[in-house]
């Protein structure tokens, strides 16, 4: 059944794969394209470097007017990041524009690796080490890092 | 060498020369000339960044199963301006606008400039 919101996964799919960003990926799983499975390598020169994080993108009929729901599927410790993996993205929620893509949701999220905002905290303790000890907040997201490999 | 110091003229003699040894031997001659145009729509925005089809094309939705008889076309599926000189198909449009009144590319509040095919 073809229906517009799939009719745009298939022409973000083709984006993504003729026009890949780097440091991540992202495929539709085999009889769904709805539900989609993704990694983000974890940015040089943050703590998160070598992490293999996955994630699933579930879409619902009314993209792109309204945004997936983003989970990442790898244990995070990060100031907006869920306990259950849900992502804290003022462009997932109500910043969300019909003009993002898989391409533009995964290279914001890898960004949000690099520049977390601990002002919205979504793990609260994250946020307090990332603004107040930030070599226990790195030796933390480094176990999460190495943690990613094994999942 | 032959050919860097030969003129036009002498380039596109291509039966009648006499073959002088020293000067008039050529390297290449000109046979078929085709020439290639190239055109495209002469609007700001080709693709509407929504739906990611050419909006002189039908969009997105207007391509389903159920109107391809039809050539593909809704008579309303046309081009919209934004103040903000955006340009979407309206189709896309007036769906997001039930939702959110700013332009989805520069975030202004969307007011329509003009419509057209």
């Amino acid at each position: 059944m073809s229906t517009p919101a799939r009719r745009r996964l298939m022409r973000d799919f083709k984006k993504l794969q003729e026009d890949p960003p780097s440091g991540v990926s992202g495929a539709p799983t085999d009889n769904n394209i709805m539900l989609w499975h993704a990694i983000i390598f974890g940015p040089h020169d943050t703590p998160f470097e070598d992490g293999t994080f996955k994630l699933t993108i579930e879409f619902s009929e009314e993209y792109p007017n309204k945004p997936p729901t983003v989970r990442f599927l790898s244990k995070m410790f990060h100031p907006n990041v869920y306990a259950d993996g849900g992502i804290c993205l003022d462009i997932l929620q109500n910043r969300w524009s019909p003009t993002y893509d898989v391409s533009a949701i995964l290279t914001s999220i890898q960004s949000l690796l690099s520049d977390p905002n601990p002002n919205s905290p979504a793990n609260s303790m994250a946020a307090q080490l990332y603004k107040e000890n930030r070599r226990e907040y790195e030796k933390r997201v480094k176990a999460c890092v190495e943690q990613s490999w094994a999942d | 060498m032959a050919a860097s110091g030969a003129t036009n003229d002498e380039m596109m003699d291509i039966g009648g020369a006499e073959l002088d040894n020293n000067k008039n031997e050529k390297m290449f001659t000109l046979k078929k000339w085709n020439a290639v145009a190239m055109w495209s729509w002469d609007v700001e925005c080709d693709t509407c960044a929504i739906c990611r089809v050419q909006v002189m094309d039908a969009c997105l939705r207007c391509q389903g199963d159920g109107n391809r008889q039809a050539g593909g076309k809704q008579p309303e599926c046309v081009v919209v301006w934004g103040e903000c000189n955006h340009s979407f198909h309206h189709c896309c449009m007036s769906q997001w606008t039930q939702q959110n009144k700013r332009c989805p590319l520069c975030q202004k509040e969307w007011s329509i400039q003009r419509m057209g095919k």
